[in-house]
């Protein structure tokens, strides 16, 4: 699958009308059309698109990814400096919001029409209706300009290097990603919990004497965890994509930034290492649900307890 | 009309659309009429939503993006909610290779970041508004897909199916003339959901700047003013009205949306029905929870 991916990017980026040598060369240069056609003959642009393609894959598989085309560096050299800011950013709100999400998943489900569920309910409103990107607009304008207790953005203040520098710039774009995330997931949550709680090993249990909060957490929990393992998956390509518009609201310097300065240059070579490394992600994922479903199933793991 | 939340809805996005329409009879303004003196005017009489860097009225510039953006949503949704019914209609029919094919290839994009996704199209095909029209269907096909090849598998089974197979009538008679008609509910609520996902879409994608080209207004293009520090500190009037316009609005066709889904279909709010939906949205992997 992941061959079928590199080769559909990479055709579809060669038969675009644009052409990324405007983006690359000054204007004065561009008027003479020899320099132009110096210029793709280093890039290997008037090889035959086959064999650019096979030389281009070769290239991936001995861990050379090439050159940006917009800034000449590496791309391998751009990713080591931009995926540290992503995974720190979109790890914390992933873990972050999973915590949280489960917890008020569980008690809204387990509850009713109780606190947890009518926050449940807003959040879930806000996750539908709000941009991210609002969010994380209004908690700047908020936090961190009337406020003044925030950085408005960037990882790191100029010429600081410790961790508790960097802990306040991470609040505000791993509070704006948790918000975002926690909707969808909390609603997953809640209602795989209302199923559950309608199973009748939980009725078993109840009526075995089992105390309420044991059943909600060793019975009800555990068995609930299926569905919203899915939706943490589907998130699992974030971790190399990066979520864009949070990027770009706090000016966080990750992948998501840089793909889009990649797209406004049609710099083809940093977007198809990205897609590709996103792809091969989304496989290891698929792979990964398979396994965590293996582990929670509850045939596995509670014995006899399930019907 | 008992559906409460659906009239409510129904009600705020009629109100919209007739603004947007009537923009400048409402608003008294030219949205491109530049009046640098009463530039970066805060709401108040007059503007009611303040004027922006040029002096150009707010109001009548988030009236006008209004036309645009709901223009993209239902166009991009009628286009992706017509692919993936047509696959998801012949996929679910047949079987066989080619609903694997397909439904391999919907995973796919399901998966795949979709901002991502949307940019890397937008870098291949270059920006303006039937392109991101275009983008958006090519990339959201997949929950309607999915959804009408679910709805295809319980029904081809049923005794109607087996008695035109008697009957012998053709493959696409029995798919668009028999089959169609029975699932167009679902259809007409995704379609409706779809809208408001994709105007959330144009407002990411124009926020980035890489969506409709920014001489246009839309909400967000508006938006994209954000992208600047002072605007997002001292001029919050610029970028909080238009996200306030999308923010009611999809809030309206999601609760236009949810009346459908209760009026249509009352089997939804059964439970064998919600994991039938389940594992219509989530597929391969839904199926096996």
């Amino acid at each position: 699958m992941a061959f079928a991916i590199s080769a559909l990017i990479f055709f579809a980026s060669r038969l675009s009308p644009i052409d990324p040598i405007n983006a690359l060369i000054s204007p004065d240069a561009a008027s003479d059309p020899a320099n132009l056609e110096l210029l793709r003959e280093q890039l290997g642009l008037n090889d035959h698109i086959v064999i650019q393609y096979f030389t281009w894959l070769k290239e991936i598989a001995t861990g050379n990814f090439g050159y940006s085309i917009q800034s000449g560096q590496a791309i391998s050299e751009i990713l080591a400096l931009r995926m540290p800011a992503t995974l720190e950013l979109v790890l914390s709100a992933l873990v972050l919001s999973t915590i949280l999400a489960l917890t008020i998943g569980l008690f809204a489900g387990a509850n009713r029409g109780g606190l947890a569920d009518k926050a449940s309910r807003i959040l879930a409103v806000i996750g539908i209706a709000v941009p991210d990107f609002f969010i994380g607009l209004a908690f700047l304008n908020v936090f961190a300009y009337n406020l003044g207790w925030l950085p408005t953005g960037q990882r790191i203040s100029p010429g600081q290097t410790s961790f508790l520098d960097r802990l306040p710039h991470l609040i505000l774009p791993v509070a704006t990603l948790t918000v975002a995330m926690l909707a969808v997931l909390i609603r997953y949550t809640r209602n795989s919990v209302l199923d559950t709680l309608n199973k009748d090993f939980v009725k078993t249990a109840r009526s075995k004497g089992v105390p309420e909060w044991k059943v909600l957490f060793s019975h009800v929990f555990r068995n609930s965890l299926g569905p919203v393992m899915v939706i943490l998956a589907f998130r699992l390509p974030l971790l190399v994509g990066g979520s864009i518009l949070v990027e770009t609201v706090f000016q966080w310097p990750g992948i998501g930034s840089t793909v889009v300065s990649a797209v406004s240059a049609s710099d083809f070579p940093v977007i198809m290492v990205i897609s590709m490394l996103i792809a091969l992600v989304i496989l290891v994922a698929s792979f990964l649900v398979d396994i965590a479903k293996s582990i929670l199933d509850p045939r596995v793991r509670l014995g006899g307890g399930a019907s | 009309m008992r559906n409460t939340t659906g009239m409510i809805g129904l009600l705020m996005v009629s109100m919209i659309i007739l603004a947007a329409i009537f923009a400048v009879q409402i608003s008294g303004n030219d949205p491109d009429y530049i009046d640098p003196i009463n530039s970066r005017l805060s709401p108040g009489w007059g503007h009611i939503m303040g004027t922006d860097q040029l002096g150009r009225d707010m109001f009548s510039r988030v009236l006008y993006g209004a036309r645009q953006s709901i223009y993209i949503g239902v166009l991009a949704s009628l286009i992706a909610n017509l692919i993936g019914t047509m696959l998801g209609a012949i996929a679910g029919y047949l079987g066989g290779k080619f609903d694997t094919i397909v439904m391999r290839i919907s995973e796919l994009v399901m998966t795949f970041p979709q901002l991502i996704l949307v940019l890397i199209f937008v870098s291949i095909l270059g920006q303006g508004v039937n392109n991101v029209i275009f983008v958006f269907a090519v990339t959201g096909w997949m929950t309607t897909f999915r959804l009408v090849r679910g709805e295809f598998f319980s029904l081809r089974e049923e005794a109607f199916v087996e008695a035109d197979r008697a009957f012998g009538f053709s493959k696409p008679r029995i798919i668009f003339r028999h089959l169609l008609p029975n699932t167009i509910s679902p259809i007409v609520v995704a379609f409706t959901v779809n809208i408001a996902i994709y105007i959330i879409a144009e407002a990411g994608l124009s926020f980035l700047g890489l969506g409709v080209p920014i001489t246009t207004p839309t909400w967000g293009n508006l938006l994209a003013a954000a992208q600047s520090p002072v605007v997002v500190n001292e001029y919050w009037w610029l970028w909080v009205f238009p996200a306030l316009a999308i923010v009611v609005f999809v809030l309206a066709v999601n609760f236009i949306g949810d009346g459908l889904r209760d009026v249509l279909d009352p089997r939804q709010r059964t439970l064998a029905a919600k994991k039938a939906w389940k594992s219509a949205l989530l597929g391969r992997w839904g199926s096996k929870l």
